[in-house]
């Protein structure tokens, strides 16, 4: 009986392992929501949307809804910080399981990452 | 009439080369993964939670049930190999140990599916313990499909399971101190 279970819990999770490798192969990420040339510009020509793909989004989610970080859309973060100064320190310097990011973006970038998630991410 | 699967045992190749084959192929599948990770483009996003806080919460516990699986499943493969002082096995702890092992890799699939999907390989050692959590979990499904033609084949040296099936716990071992531990130790072990 059990040899039976056995034999049946294998087939179940070797169907698994082959559904998780197509998936690995054919799932499509939604990537977050572009920044207009204009705000690009205004950032210096630093996107802001492809540094938080890059850096931030493992955590904080692709649409910035949140994962281990918290969420950061529709204007969370702005309710949060509402001094951009604020947010631009957490990010630089970290917090609790937030990582430095000092030495990884220059402040330029961070300003743009940060921009971009008070104004695009935010819906704004 | 002869037995065709012990014809086969006597006339094929020996088995320090069924070994290396199925070591070759681990080796691939290991290979594989990292290739599949350090190529594709991470897509940075969550995935299945389930009731967990996040996808990361679920990963760390997710990773400790494989563990908590997988020694179970040493404890049946010693109690098989007569190596506990408590007696013969019964003939339950075959599938027992069978079904702990597939239930630890079905436990694994939805964290190695976010670890590649989601985050990619982590090319660099100067960030040792995701470099290191990768290259871990590369070797993992690598040493563990050595270890299902370890135990498939019946032309294994006989050191072959035993080693093998030790070496695929000590990764995952390796797997849950480069991951879990780490998060329950810098976010905690709330679910």
């Amino acid at each position: 009986m059990l040899r039976r279970v056995a034999n049946w819990v294998e087939a179940v999770v070797g169907v698994a392992f082959l559904l998780t490798v197509i998936l690995l192969f054919t799932n499509q990420p939604a990537k977050p929501p572009d920044a207009p040339a204009a705000v690009v510009e205004a950032a210096g020509g630093i996107d802001g949307a492809a540094i938080f793909g890059a850096r931030c989004a493992g955590c904080h989610g692709g649409d910035g809804s949140g994962g281990i970080g918290p969420r950061l859309a529709g204007g969370r973060v702005v309710q949060q910080f509402p001094d951009a100064a604020d947010q631009i320190a957490v990010v630089t310097s970290g917090r609790t399981a937030m990582p430095s990011f000092a030495a990884k973006l220059t402040e330029d970038e961070i300003a743009a990452v940060v921009e971009y998630t008070r104004t695009i991410l935010a819906g704004g | 009439m002869s037995d065709g699967r012990n014809d086969a045992v006597s006339g094929g190749p020996s088995p320090a080369v069924t070994f290396g084959g199925a070591a070759a192929v681990g080796a691939l599948v290991a290979v594989a993964a990292g290739v599949y990770g350090r190529l594709h483009d991470p897509a940075s996003e969550t995935t299945i939670k389930w009731v967990f806080t996040s996808t990361l919460h679920f990963k760390a516990w997710m990773t400790t049930l494989a563990l908590l699986l997988a020694i179970g499943q040493v404890i049946g493969g010693l109690w098989m190999f007569g190596k506990l002082p408590i007696g013969s096995a019964p003939t339950w702890v075959g599938p027992a140990h069978r079904i702990a092992g597939s239930l630890a890799l079905l436990a694994s699939l939805p964290v190695a599916y976010h670890c590649l999907w989601s985050l990619g390989f982590n090319p660099d050692p100067g960030g040792s313990r995701r470099f290191w959590h990768s290259v871990f979990g590369c070797l993992f499904y690598g040493t563990f499909a050595t270890k299902v033609m370890a135990v498939r084949s019946r032309r294994m040296p006989g050191w072959a399971l035993p080693v093998v099936g030790g070496l695929l716990f000590t990764v995952l071992v390796l797997i849950w101190l480069t991951s879990s531990l780490w998060f329950f130790r810098e976010i905690g072990t709330g679910i």
